[in-house]
């Protein structure tokens, strides 16, 4: 079976995912559910780029014409989750610097009067 | 909502005596070249100043610090280490007078587009019992075009959005009493926080009056304030809000 140029890519970026996923979840910076969520969709993308006829069962099954839309499809769906997830998350974040932002200004004024007693 | 209208509040024969502490809460971010001014015309009418430097990059912080100094027992500065909005800033400013015990608290923009006069006449529903949370309502049609439209499409998209029809829903010159301070719940860091705070107002039943104010239109306050940009923003968060 000779392979398609874009099937070695596919194939090439799935082991590099997987590789970085580890990575990151060795360093601590990732969590043992997003490793297993990563994991799968680095898999299913090795999986598909060597045997491409295998997203036919998926078109089929969901009544979207062809193997490859159901994977764009999914991919798009998959891309718009995550941009939620972080969106989320860099409110929550940024809330949080408000809050210490906001912590800090209310403990310096009251530091910069202890000041003024003790000079007195 | 209920709510009252005083049209003839700028006459002083009319004001009720103060036996209530009046605090002028003034967020200020890049102010330097009016913040003194600003300072020095409230130090003079007696009011007691909490002011909340938002991160500023020039020397706002410096100024107010110099000032607050010179009228000791009667300023206080805080400085958020980095810029985080207006809504974040009112906050704070509104959390630093419920902890000194103040009973009325004003919230006054430091880019001197508010005259310091307007600050009893505002106050007075609430010193006289009448209303728990008084806008300053400014005169549309004195406002530069631009403005005025903004202003008008931020009432109807706050009356849209948060079912609350009011005069003039981004005014930075507001009043209220410790029980709206402790009560209001808000959220927004930025510009946003204008319309929380009517939104507020209708969703606790608070008493709202709205006071006639004056607008000083420098050229230096024309180029700060609501513009089309931070409109979009605040409609972006109201949709968020709604769809939350």
């Amino acid at each position: 079976m000779a392979l398609m140029l874009y099937q070695y890519i596919g194939i090439v970026i799935g082991i590099v995912g997987i590789i970085y996923t580890l990575l990151r979840f060795r360093e601590s910076k990732m969590s043992p559910g997003m490793l297993l969520f990563w994991s799968i969709v680095w898999i299913v993308l090795i999986v598909f780029s060597i045997f491409p006829d295998a997203t036919g069962f998926f078109a089929n099954l969901t009544g979207i014409g062809r193997g490859l839309d159901v994977i764009l499809i999914l991919g798009l769906i998959g891309c718009f989750y995550l941009i939620f997830r972080i969106y989320n998350m860099i409110e929550n974040i940024e809330q949080e610097i408000t809050n210490i932002a906001r912590e800090i200004a209310l403990s310096k004024e009251n530091m910069d009067r202890d000041d003024e007693k003790g000079k007195k | 909502m209920p709510r009252i209208l005083l049209e003839n509040q700028n006459n002083p024969e009319s004001f009720d005596l103060i036996d209530k502490d009046i605090w002028v809460i003034i967020p200020a971010y890049n102010e330097e070249k009016i913040i003194g001014e600003v300072l020095e015309e409230l130090f003079s009418r007696n009011m007691k100043l909490v002011i909340i430097d938002d991160g500023s990059t020039d020397r706002t912080y410096q100024i107010s610090r110099a000032i607050v100094k010179d009228n000791p027992g009667r300023g206080y500065l805080y400085r958020h280490p980095i810029n985080r909005g207006l809504g974040a800033t009112l906050k704070t400013g509104i959390e630093v007078c419920l902890e000194k015990g103040a009973d009325i608290m004003v919230t006054f923009d430091a880019d001197g587009q508010h005259n310091p006069d307007d600050i009893l006449p505002v106050c007075q529903p609430i010193i006289k019992g009448q209303a728990d949370v008084v806008i300053g309502v400014r005169n549309f049609n004195d406002m530069p075009e631009v403005k005025k439209v903004s202003n008008q499409l931020m009432n109807l998209i706050t009356s849209i959005f948060y079912g609350a029809n009011v005069k003039d829903s981004q005014s930075g010159l507001r009043a209220f009493n410790r029980k709206v301070a402790i009560a209001l719940d808000i959220e927004s860091r930025e510009y946003g926080i204008s319309s929380e705070i009517i939104r507020e107002i209708k969703r606790k039943d608070l008493r709202m009056a709205e006071v006639p104010i004056e607008t000083i239109y420098t050229d230096y306050a024309l180029a700060k304030g609501t513009n089309l940009k931070i409109g979009i923003k605040i409609l972006v968060k109201m949709i968020r809000d709604v769809l939350k």
